[in-house]
């Protein structure tokens, strides 16, 4: 493995569910960044090029949609795959966030951290 | 309706003939008997009777038949008198008729605003519950959320070493979440059908492989209480079918999990694929899922795709379930041109049949 290690943003407004997926990717040899909202995740970007966004959709203040456009229009980070991560799940968001250039849409509650890692692990080419 | 003239002619015919040619006949009668008698004493000789006979025969004649003309009149103006008599009571009635008419009218008028307004009132309502539904299942699968991952997180040891009976416990929880994500999930599909909110992404699907991915879902399930599953491919190649292939999966996990749910250790549990092209009106394939389980009772089976309903005996060997997944498992084959039955003998086993047209 390179020795740099990868990087990963975490975009989520609840605290605790924060803190597990922290716990669980450092575990796995990630750095983790975190943003706990969507104003907070564009300042974050301003100066930080992660590996890749895992991102909350319903988060206070602009939304994930608003930031998913936004990193999709900024030069510095609009190659990084982001991963949306969040319990709304109906088809039109799903639609939606694929519009707008996800790499992926996974449901909170139907899936485990265990998944999320093999899914970022995939993307990130670990 | 008919004009006097032409009622008038109807009762002339009617009138009887008789008094007048029964008359006529006395008169003329009467008149010679007489005429002969005044001859035979001598008060009339000669040439006068024969003048005097016809003529007053003709004249009685006259008189008769002007006296009957009248009467002819008198009787066709009682008639009409009648007639228009009836044809007014009927005016009458029709006038009381057309107002009754209009009163309806109004009040049904004033119904159909009614219905429409509570209609109207009805949609709003239905609207606020599928905005409830779906708020508040988001907003339950955010903490439901953090529970299962930390059941997750402990039971994968990651965060330190737990014993066997912690790890029995930390899997009950683990498993008790995961039942209220289904519920959850459930209730939100049953929301999509109800508001009709179409979803649906329609490929070509080869029913064979999915099938296969799924019965690899159920495996260790199915290990576990010493049930059979076993997946009957026919021999030949089969056309795909046009699905969502996502919403078929639903139907199938949802009949493969109640079959393993309802069916004892030791049963069996067959999913069998079938071309069902020949006998058929429209072109599908066949999928059944049989299994040895408890059955349906019979005085149960039209309630069976209802939304919310258990079979009795189901409700007693498993008190957890929603019974919305066969409503959303019909609802899923019917949006796709399909059908869904099952034929079952209580205690024995059921078999559900579904099929799927291979043109959309």
């Amino acid at each position: 493995m390179d020795n740099a290690k990868k990087t990963v943003l975490i975009v989520e407004d609840d605290e605790f569910l924060r803190s597990l997926t922290a716990k669980r990717l450092e575990k796995e040899n990630y750095a983790i960044e975190v943003a706990v909202d969507g104003e907070n995740a564009i300042s974050v970007l301003d100066t930080l090029k992660p590996d890749i966004i895992l991102l909350d959709l319903l988060l206070p203040g602009k939304d994930g949609f608003e930031v998913l456009k936004k990193i999709r229009s900024t030069e510095t980070v609009k190659t990084v795959p982001v991963v949306i991560f969040s319990n709304l799940g109906q088809k039109e968001d799903i639609e939606k966030a694929k519009a707008l250039g996800v790499d992926d849409f996974l449901i909170k509650a139907n899936f485990t951290l265990d998944d999320v890692v093999a899914k970022i692990n995939k993307l990130t080419g670990k | 309706m008919e004009s006097p003239e032409r009622i008038s002619l109807l009762e002339l015919s009617k009138m009887p003939v008789n008094p007048l040619v029964f008359w006529g006949v006395i008169t003329v009668a009467l008149v010679v008997v007489m005429a002969l008698i005044l001859n035979s004493i001598g008060v009339i000789t000669g040439v006068y009777w024969l003048i005097l006979v016809p003529v007053v025969a003709y004249l009685v004649v006259m008189g008769l038949f002007i006296f009957y003309l009248f009467k002819l009149y008198a009787e066709r103006n009682r008639l009409m008198v009648e007639k228009i008599r009836r044809e007014e009571t009927k005016v009458g009635e029709f006038k009381k008729l057309n107002q009754d008419l209009e009163f309806y009218a109004k009040q049904l008028f004033d119904k159909d605003f009614e219905l429409t307004l509570a209609n109207k009132r009805l949609q709003n309502l239905e609207q606020a519950k599928s905005k409830f539904v779906s708020v508040t299942t988001h907003q339950l699968r955010t903490p439901l959320s953090a529970i299962k991952w930390t059941f997750h997180m402990l039971l994968g040891g990651s965060l330190g070493v737990v014993t066997d009976e912690q790890r029995n416990f930390l899997q009950k929880g683990y498993d008790s979440t995961q039942r209220i994500i289904t519920i959850i999930n459930d209730l939100l599909n049953v929301d999509y059908i109800e508001a009709d909110k179409s979803d649906y992404n329609f490929l070509a699907v080869n029913l064979a492989e999915l099938i296969d991915g799924i019965i690899f879902e159920f495996i260790n399930i199915a290990e576990s209480k010493k049930i059979k599953l076993s997946f009957i491919k026919p021999s030949n190649r089969l056309p795909s079918v046009v699905a969502d292939p996502v919403k078929i999966s639903m139907v199938l996990e949802n009949l493969i999990d109640n079959a393993l749910k309802y069916t004892p250790r030791d049963g069996r549990v067959t999913i069998d694929l079938s071309d069902a092209r020949i006998n058929s009106a429209r072109p599908s394939l066949e999928v059944m899922v049989a299994d040895t389980g408890i059955g349906v009772p019979a005085v149960e089976k039209d309630k069976l795709f209802h939304r919310f309903f258990r079979g009795s005996n189901a409700i007693r060997l498993e008190p957890d379930g929603t019974g919305l997944g066969l409503f959303i498992a019909r609802d899923i084959v019917e949006k796709h041109g399909g059908e869904i039955w099952f034929e079952s003998k209580d205690g024995e086993g059921t078999n559900f049949h579904f099929t799927l047209p291979i043109f959309k």
